[in-house]
């Protein structure tokens, strides 16, 4: 008997059982008050803040959900895209089988067998063909960690290839670059528990009233408790999150570079620097600063393939200090729009020693032509003024997705990556993958392969042969969108596991049904390095199956059955689990057991002797850290085990308006729908409180063009247009000349409008800022 | 406290009901003579029961909590706004921005046909240790630590209305059930 058939046969004898955590109860259940449903722990299936959530099972189907009072994420919290995750579960176009396309053009279904079978044959003949550059897996931050970890060792040790790269590179991979830079080793030292104990919030270009609620809603119980907390919202406009702000910091789009430059200028001139702290922790670094040499990735021959590599050199504190003179007060406010005398106050805020000091940052910082260097200047910030590392005192990169962090980040789906921070490139890291995974040595390759976007461009052009996507929607979130435009049959071969149509399900070759959320095992692992395991609780509808499972099928005829000894074992799962885990144990990185995970509401790495730790690098929280007091950055070997601070200048955006194109573009999330709303839609509740997406315009830009709240009004950009409802001071609300458009709606392409310039280090595309004129139609 | 009468409580069921045929529900049943409007109104605004429910009211360009206070507010040309449920929750600071779990109902559209179907709200009575005792609690509390939203004023239905809102620190005598199990002592009693 398994886990669940004991539960579903605890369920018929008790009314009700709790699942395998304490309590078994929550207050204010009973016995009496539900019955024969049987509930069970979770992480919620959409954003990285991961909150915990118990779903109600009844009859093989999810009844209900509440927010978990157990969980240390949310306390019994969630945001309306959570307490409606049961019907994401039910809409009735949900895929239940595999379907091929067949000449005509329609999608006709056939075996999982001959789905498999095919997947092989079409990989298989593209690698002796064409070499392992021809053939490509593009993954989600929604993948589990199995997900993710079975389709890394495909493709880096069966298939001998690097072209897999997952979602995050749209939306983590500058927060990557940016912790990678600067701490050799990715994610944050910090973690939720600084949200209810910091003084002084600075929210750089993030909504996160809207994006993050629960997280949100931390710092809103902190600010009841203690009324002296700030939330300062750095922003280009005014959005949900202004509302609750204590200063309200209004930027020009793309000049945040400038600003944080101008709050070191304040910080290094009035002396509000920890010098202690710098020569102790601290290296200066530089890389190539010419905007030139660097480019955008999306000119000339930089729209085939964007390869920029940074030339780091060591730097000092005087070649700071002499670096920051073109960053004053008042030529920053030049930049951006932001009085020096608040330039003043930030700095004088963020140099308070006698108050704790958390910046956040999320989509605004790291989709952003230089977004690996704001993620380096926003911890610089914390650096230079020795905030970091310390409870209540951190840089903190909210994530997206609910394993961006667990499985893109931390298995290292990515093109250049490997398990626990290491990197294709280093021979020493590829051995200890090979020892890992038992191959032979020499099995991976060394060179890195595309990332995601460059992955599409060489589709388009067909140096990609045969390509699998699974847990994301593409052909809604890339950038430039009409540069991707596909039909099948042109030669190539794609296939697209998900749960329902999207638009990219509607270019595929063939379509294959995947198991959701809770309809499978799973792990995920969220924003504060906590890894969340949940059961299967119901059976996936129709043939549905898990994506990993899809996987290690198509392995398997491919004659590389040695990569997964235990595919067909009842608990591979767990098996799996513990092999990815030797990756990272000794390393700082260690995850826990299968066993302890199961039984708690996840926990924080590393665990270490079955401890979680809140605090990275910080002595007394840290187990790797033997010092008694302060902070060691012991992942930087590179740096003498220090953290570096780099000089990184502001560089003008890709595209700014001009006469042609007046308006400014930004692109983004909502509160109801979940990126690209391929589950949220089709949630009644959520579906009917946003229906399609709105421009939302500045009243003197709408009265300039006539246009009334309500109105449809035509987007233009360089690369196409779209149509929209004009919504004149709704949620948000842009200054002149700036327009915000959510892109949850596949009828309503946004990405039409936008340019795929990218982050030269991360490679992230830029969905902030592009330009655009306004008609009414 | 005011007491109740027969004329607040229709026009609470008269609110309500002008709401529900203002806003338009979908799923909205016409009550009937036997069973209680409000029980039918609250499904209607439930995906299942223990989900926050939608606003049955289109944006009106005011703080939520301007209406929506501890007690309720008669509001003018409107109705009666049902009391905040979440005062007094533990994180209470947690649960200011109203709209992160209740949506407003801009269009009655679906994306896609839905086969959801969700936890009924089952009504029942407390269970008493015998006659005379206060009832136990028979539903989830869910962050709902301020009774009176739901069993005192206008917007409480008739079935659930307290008969001694006067007294207002409710857990003193009504009790959560949380285990259906019975205490087993440690210490054995004897054969």
């Amino acid at each position: 008997m398994d886990r669940r058939q004991f539960i579903r046969a605890a369920g018929l004898g008790a009314a009700s059982v709790g699942c395998s955590c304490e309590p078994a109860f929550a207050e204010g259940e009973s016995a009496s008050t539900l019955t024969n449903v049987v509930w069970d722990k979770a992480p919620c299936r959409y954003c990285g803040t991961g909150c915990g959530v118990e779903v109600a099972v009844r009859d093989n189907r999810v009844v209900a959900v509440r927010g978990d009072e157990n969980s240390p994420v949310n306390r019994g919290l969630l945001c309306a895209k959570g307490y409606h995750l049961p019907s994401m579960l039910y809409g009735k176009d949900r895929l239940t089988h595999p379907l091929r396309r067949d000449a005509s053009g329609t999608l006709t279904r056939i075996s999982w067998d001959e789905a498999l079978d095919l997947i092989a044959q079409h990989f298989g003949e593209a690698l002796s063909a064409h070499g392992p550059e021809s053939v490509a897996v593009y993954g989600s931050g929604q993948w589990t960690i199995f997900d993710g970890y079975a389709a890394l060792k495909w493709v880096k040790a069966g298939m001998r290839s690097n072209n897999i790269d997952p979602n995050a590179r749209l939306c983590m991979a500058s927060a990557v670059m940016g912790f990678v830079t600067q701490f050799q080793s990715d994610e944050p030292m910090g973690c939720y528990d600084d949200l209810d104990i910091g003084h002084d919030f600075f929210l750089w270009g993030n909504n996160m009233a809207e994006m993050h609620p629960v997280l949100f809603s931390r710092i809103l119980e902190n600010k009841r408790r203690n009324p002296h907390v700030n939330i300062v919202d750095i922003a280009t406009r005014w959005t949900p999150t202004s509302d609750f702000a204590d200063m309200f910091v209004q930027i020009r789009p793309g000049s945040d570079l400038a600003l944080a430059n101008g709050i070191l200028h304040e910080l290094v001139q009035t002396g509000q620097v920890d010098h202690a702290f710098l020569r102790e922790n601290v290296v200066f670094r530089r890389g190539i600063e010419d905007a030139e040499t660097i480019g955008y990735g999306c000119f000339g021959d930089q729209a085939e393939r964007y390869t920029f590599k940074d030339q780091p050199r060591d730097s000092s504190f005087e070649e700071l200090q002499e670096f920051l003179k073109d960053y004053s007060p008042e030529r920053v406010s030049d930049i951006t729009g932001v009085s020096a005398a608040q330039i003043r106050v930030l700095a004088r805020m963020y140099g308070n020693r006698q108050r704790n000091t958390v910046s956040l940052w999320c989509m605004g910082v790291n989709q952003h032509v230089r977004g690996t260097w704001m993620n380096n200047l926003i911890t610089d910030l914390h650096l230079i003024t020795g905030k970091i590392s310390r409870p209540g005192n951190n840089p903190f990169s909210l994530t997206g997705q609910p394993s961006a962090c667990g499985t893109a980040r931390e298995v290292g789906t990515l093109s250049n990556r490997l398990p626990a921070d290491m990197v294709v490139m280093k021979e020493e890291h590829r051995r200890k993958a090979e020892e890992i995974w038992k191959v032979p040595p020499g099995t991976i390759n060394p060179k890195p392969g595309y990332h995601a976007v460059d992955m599409f461009r060489a589709l388009q052009r067909g140096d990609v042969k045969t390509m699998w996507i699974q847990v994301t929607n593409p052909w809604v979130t890339l950038p430039n969108l009409s540069r991707f435009e596909r039909r099948p049959g042109d030669g190539r071969f794609v296939v697209v596991s998900d749960i329902y149509p999207t638009p990219t399900t509607e270019v595929a070759d063939l379509v294959l049904p995947s198991a959701a959320w809770v309809e499978r095992e799973g792990l995920f692992g969220n924003s504060e390095r906590r890894t969340h395991h949940w059961n299967k609780m119901i059976d996936p509808p129709g043939e549905a199956k898990e994506d990993a499972w899809q996987i290690m099928q198509v392995a398997r005829r491919m004659g590389m059955d040695h990569l997964f000894p235990w595919a067909d074992q009842d608990d591979w799962h767990e098996r799996m689990y513990e092999e990815y885990r030797r990756f990272t144990i000794g390393t700082g990185k260690d995850l826990a057991g299968y066993e302890q995970l199961r039984a708690t509401r996840g926990l924080r790495w590393p665990v270490v002797k079955g401890k979680e730790t809140r605090y990275r690098y910080a002595a007394g929280h840290d187990p790797y850290v033997k010092k008694k007091s302060g902070v060691h950055f012991y992942k930087a070997k590179g740096y003498g085990e220090k953290a570096a601070i780099w000089l990184r200048p502001w560089h003008p955006p890709a595209e700014v308006p001009d006469d042609e194109y007046p308006f400014w573009l930004s692109t983004g999330r909502i509160l109801e729908h979940w990126h690209t709303g391929s589950m949220t839609r089709r949630v009644p509740e959520l579906h009917q409180a946003a229906p399609a997406a709105w421009v939302e315009i500045n009243r003197a830009d709408a009265q300039e063009l006539n246009v009334q709240n309500g109105d449809a009004v035509r987007l233009v950009s360089r690369r196409g247009e779209i149509v929209l409802e004009a919504r004149i001071d709704d949620r948000g609300r842009p200054p002149r000349r700036s327009l915000f458009v959510p892109f949850f709606d596949e009828s309503r392409l946004v990405n039409l409008l936008t340019l795929d310039a990218m982050d030269n280090i991360s490679k992230e595309p830029d969905f902030k800022k592009c330009a655009v004129r306004v008609e009414k139609v | 406290m005011r007491p109740f009468s027969l004329r607040s409580m229709t026009a609470g069921l008269i609110a309500l009901l002008t709401a529900t045929v203002l806003i338009g529900c979908r799923r909205t049943e016409q009550p009937t003579a036997q069973k209680p409007a409000g029980a039918a109104v609250r499904a209607t605004r439930r995906a299942y029961a223990g989900a926050p429910p939608v606003i049955p009211h289109g944006p009106l360009k005011a703080s939520c909590v301007t209406c929506h206070t501890e007690s309720g507010d008669q509001i003018a040309g409107l109705g009666f706004a049902p009391a905040n449920p979440h005062i007094g929750t533990r994180y209470a600071g947690a649960t200011q921005n109203c709209r992160q779990c209740h949506l407003f109902r801009n269009s009655d559209a679906l994306f896609a046909e839905s086969s959801f179907s969700g936890l009924r709200h089952e009504e029942r009575r407390g269970s008493r240790a015998g006659p005379g005792a206060p009832p136990r609690i028979p539903h989830q509390k869910l962050m709902r630590e301020n009774c009176r939203a739901c069993h005192t004023g206008p917007s409480a239905r008739p079935e659930i209305r307290c008969t001694h809102p006067e007294r207002t620190n409710c857990r003193q005598c009504h009790l959560f059930e949380t285990t259906s199990e019975l205490w087993t002592a440690a210490v054995p009693g004897s054969p």
